[in-house]
């Protein structure tokens, strides 16, 4: 991150570097245009300043916020908004031409909320044409999660804990090299990182108590990939190596007495946790290839396919010491102190690939087909040795553990895209799903492996009319009679479908809508799912020629959500349905009267859990000067749950910021 | 309920039929007065007249291309195009150019999104991103490259956008019942510019359902940066390997926290493992389980995770307890 932001530094210095950048910029623009074969191809003049433009152009934007008041919950608050209150570079924006073309033609950099805000985000882009081309991505989002009602079995008692809650930092790292790009041959090399670092609780549980104790999050995982893309005319060829490390240390301490969430007598005991300490040590890594092939071999065919084959492997090591007061149902004793420690590794070589060709047999006719499969098998084995103190004496116990998980799945699909008009054109198709796995089967079953299979018939049908770029309607669903899934709630008898359409009424006016349904159902006596989704959207932009000082932009939601389906109650072995719904209602709505904006959004809902969430804003934006905005901005949050009163959040906010723009 | 979305469907249908015939014969060119039959001249060659002769015309579209990474056509000759660039995508324009009639040339803005597709495929066709294009879901719903990206690189020197608001301001503008989820209060930080959709969908194409990009060669890009749970574990959770994350979560936003389907973990949970053995004559479903003990009217029980904290993959205990 360092590196990136001194580059980002030093790019400006680059710049600068060039004498006379005005005239430098000034003097291709002057020139008459040469002849063809005076042009050398690597030399493109592409992101050179023209005459008049500056080299250096965007915006910067900082301001600070103000936080008045956050009545409610604050957890929750941190847990959906978690802005805080100080001075931000609220978004920079811009673009680096380079007169001298020396390193570089052009950068483009954008960078938004630094300085504390929870979500930091900063890409870098920079090229000199025919030599380079880096990107750099760069994000940092704090993951902040404590609600309650998420996991609080204390919450009956006045106590307020969520058992999994997270306060962690979340960073994402992409940077990518391209060599020589638009040439025969690209080469490119690539990094990636993903990290978490942070605390939060996590349960721990032994015996017949759990506890909740305090977690340390860490893990990190790094992706190294090159390349190369292979241009010949007609046939297209990328090869790719890639290989990632991982490594999770995250760890669970508490110093005790912990009651834990049994509170009562066991056996006339109480069960309380004295110490824990909790180390997971896993080491990961993986190599992967990837083959991507394009062909236009004939002018009525196009071929596309890609293989990829990862094999993803881990190394575990895994110590936990507690002591406290403990039952183990195996030995029908009480223990005082337990130490584990486990050694472990699990492979699970992956392999996916998949074809397809487009065939254009004639003018108005293509027919494309799509065949994919996805196999992977994961097989892991244990030794875990456990060491417990029952009555004074060491009780010593190894066990070895394995297991696996099988899947190959594939896919087959034909679709045919007739074009029935000009500005009309249909689609019908059929896929077909199919694919069988082996888990690990429930453990009082006696068997070590579960197998099931998938059969999915599944027939597709769209349509699509527009008339240029004022109207368009898209349709498109399918329907699938299934006699095997591998869960009772997967996809078994449905029926999907999606339109959307868009029109522009004028230069002024654009409407559009989008409507989506799907049904599944799943007869099966012990099962019995009924499950539906349905959304239907509007939404209106209007952005009048005339009074150039309005605009409006507005969208509505509506979703609807109703699922049932049967399990049993096991402490009472009846047949229960499980019922959710959920009603949504959610409206956007932007309304700008000069340097007036007013709006926001809303979101209502009814049905399993109640809530609203209002966000409405009112903005204030004032060229003080040609290049420098005054903005003001006001957003009110408020949250409210019908069921769940104590995570309620109401707060005020508002930031002023000046952006300067060249 | 199934019944009377099928016949709501069907006459969506018809209506979209009978809208679009009526649509399409009002766009019909009115009929032309007969006019006395001219002698038939000999049809010319359609020839190539370089971008100079194009530029005289279309002064600005041409200097808004140079500043885009297309001029690499104009300049280079490697795909055959140097000094033709416009002619490239629009065809031989000598009889435009003759007549400066738009009728004699080819515009793909009127053509049909898989005709403009080929176009750019043409080129595009081995690139990293548009590899799977065939096969997308947005080529089967006839949404043409043109439809995102700026071929002429149009208000500014780029052809398509990156930055993260204004891609989510794009993409928003067709999939609005998408968008709308991320008003709930439980969401990916869409909205507050964080990310942007094609952070987790890569537009052009993917092997995974909903267009999801792959992460480490060919898993799902949700585990780039939750990679935390990517694995491989001793014990995995199926469901995760088999259906995805979205078996669990709206991953666009939902009123539940942590994004889940239903407001309550047990009923996540007990919806797959619901007790219910699955009869013989049934094919067999994964996840059932016989008979728990758990007294599910007490809290400890309602919230499954808190003890079975490793729920998307365990490497020490098959119970995710640890």
């Amino acid at each position: 991150m360092k590196t990136l932001i001194t580059f980002l530094l030093v790019l400006p210095l680059c710049a600068q570097d060039a004498p006379k950048p005005a005239q430098d910029a000034n003097k291709p623009a002057q020139e008459p245009a040469k002849p063809a074969e005076a042009v050398a191809p690597a030399a493109a003049p592409a992101e050179a300043a023209p005459a008049g433009e500056s080299w250096l152009k965007g915006s910067l934007q900082i301001g600070y916020r103000w936080i008045p008041n956050i009545d409610g919950s604050l957890n929750t608050y941190r847990s959906v908004v978690n802005l805080g209150e100080g001075l931000r570079l609220l978004d920079t924006d811009f673009t680096l031409l380079n007169p001298s073309k020396r390193f570089f033609d052009r950068a483009d950099v954008h960078a938004s909320s630094w300085g504390g805000d929870p979500y930091n985000t900063l890409r870098v882009d920079v090229q000199k044409s025919g030599a380079y081309r880096l990107t750099a991505d760069y994000r940092s989002i704090a993951y902040f999660n404590f609600l309650p009602s998420f996991a609080d079995p204390s919450l009956s008692q006045g106590l307020l804990l969520d058992q999994n809650s997270f306060d962690t930092r979340i960073r994402t790292t992409d940077v990518q090299l391209d060599l020589l790009p638009n040439k025969w041959i690209t080469p490119y090399v690539g990094f990636s990182r993903n990290t978490q670092f942070g605390r939060g609780i996590t349960g721990f549980h032994t015996g017949f108590n759990d506890y909740p104790v305090a977690s340390l999050y860490s893990d990190q995982t790094n992706t190294y990939r090159a390349g190369v893309r292979i241009e010949l005319g007609r046939y297209h060829v990328t090869l790719e190596q890639g290989g990632t490390t991982f490594k999770d240390d995250q760890g669970a301490s508490d110093a005790g007495p912990n009651a834990g969430n049994f509170t009562g007598l066991f056996l006339g005991s109480t069960l309380p946790l004295n110490s824990l300490n909790e180390l997971y040590r896993v080491r990961g890594d993986s190599i992967y290839t990837k083959a991507l092939l394009a062909a236009n071999p004939y002018s009525w065919m196009s071929v596309t396919g890609q293989f990829v084959y990862a094999k993803p492997r881990t190394d575990i090591n895994y110590t936990e010491a507690s002591t406290g007061t403990f039952y183990l149902q195996r030995i029908l004793q009480f223990y005082s102190a337990g130490q584990d420690v486990l050694v472990g590794d699990a492979n699970l070589p992956h392999v996916s690939g998949s074809l397809t060709v487009e065939l254009r047999p004639l003018r108005r006719l293509r027919v494309v087909e799509y065949w994919m499969t996805d196999r992977f098998h994961n097989a892991a084995n244990a030794l875990l040795a456990e060491n417990l103190i029952v009555s004074g004496a060491p009780l010593t116990d190894q066990q070895l553990l394995s297991d696996r998980l099988v899947l190959n799945s594939n896919r087959e699909e034909i679709d045919a895209f007739y074009d029935l008009l000009p500005q009309l054109t249909l689609r019908g198709g059929y896929r077909f799903e199919w694919g069988d796995t082996q888990v690990r089967a429930p453990i009082l079953t006696g068997l070590a492996l579960q197998s099931a299979d998938l059969r999915r018939n599944v027939g597709i049908a769209g349509v699509n009319y527009r008339i240029g770029q004022k109207l368009r309607i898209t349709g498109d669903a399918e329907g699938s009679s299934s006699d095997q899934t591998y869960f009772r709630t997967s996809l078994q008898n449905y029926e999907k479908a999606h339109i959307r359409a868009s029109y522009d009424l004028s230069a002024e006016w654009r409407l559009a809508a989008d409507f989506s349904l799907l049904n599944n159902s799943n007869p099966a006596p012990n099962v019995m799912l009924d499950y539906s989704a349905k959304i239907e959207s509007a939404s209106v932009f209007w952005t009048p020629k005339a009074i150039k000082w309005a605009n409006l932009l507005a969208d509505y939601s509506r979703s609807a959500v109703r699922s049932n389906i049967i399990y049993l109650v096991p402490q009472t072995l009846s047949p229960t349905p499980s019922i959710y719904r959920d009603n949504g209602h959610s409206l956007s709505v932007v309304a700008g009267i000069k340097w007036f904006s007013l709006g926001g959004s809303l979101y209502v809902s009814s049905g399993s859990r109640p809530t609203t969430y209002y966000q409405p804003l009112a903005r204030f934006n004032w060229p003080v000067y040609k290049h420098v905005e005054w903005i003001t901005e006001w957003r009110w949050y408020s949250m409210a749950e019908d069921f769940y009163g104590i995570e309620n959040f109401r707060s005020n906010q508002l930031t002023t910021s000046l952006r300067f723009t060249r | 309920m199934l019944n009377s979305s099928l016949t709501g469907l069907s006459r969506a249908a018809a209506g979209i039929v009978l809208m679009a015939s009526c649509l399409t014969i009002s766009a019909q060119p009115p009929a032309k007065s007969a006019e006395p039959a001219k002698p038939a001249e000999p049809a010319k060659a359609l020839e190539y007249v370089g971008s100079e002769t194009c530029k005289a015309c279309h002064e600005e579209i041409f200097n808004n291309l140079q500043k885009t990474p297309h001029s690499a056509i104009e300049t280079g000759a490697r795909r055959g195009w140097d000094q033709k660039s416009c002619e490239s995508c629009h065809g031989p324009g000598s009889k435009h150019a003759e007549s400066a009639s738009a009728d004699d040339i080819k515009n793909p803005a009127k053509l049909a999104p898989g005709q403009v597709d080929r176009t750019c495929l043409q080129c595009h066709l081995n690139q990293n991103t548009p590899v799977g294009r065939l096969a997308s879901g947005h080529a089967k719903d006839q949404v043409a490259c043109t439809s995102c990206h700026s071929v002429h690189g149009a208000g500014g020197a780029k052809l398509v956008i990156h930055n993260k608001t204004e891609i989510n301001q794009k993409c928003s503008t067709c999939h609005l019942t998408q968008w709308a989820s991320f008003n709930r209060p439980y969401k990916h930080r869409l909205p507050e510019g964080a990310m942007s959709c094609v952070d987790c969908h890569n537009p052009h194409a993917s092997f995974r359902d909903d267009t999801v990009r792959t992460a480490f060669g060919n898993e799902p890009g949700c585990l780039q940066c939750h990679s935390d749970k990517r694995g491989p574990f001793v014990y995995e959770h199926p469901v995760l390997r088999l259906e995805g994350c979205t078996a669990c979560h709206d991953p666009h936003g939902s009123a539940n926290p942590r994004m889940l389907t239903r407001h309550e973990v047990r009923l996540v949970c007990l919806e797959c493992h619901a007790n219910l053995p699955i009869p013989v004559a049934q094919p067999p479903s994964l996840g059932g389980v016989p008979p728990a003990l758990h007294d599910l009217r007490s809290p400890r029980f309602q919230n499954c995770t808190i003890c079975h904290t490793k729920v998307h993959g365990s490497n020490v205990d098959r119970t995710f307890f640890r």
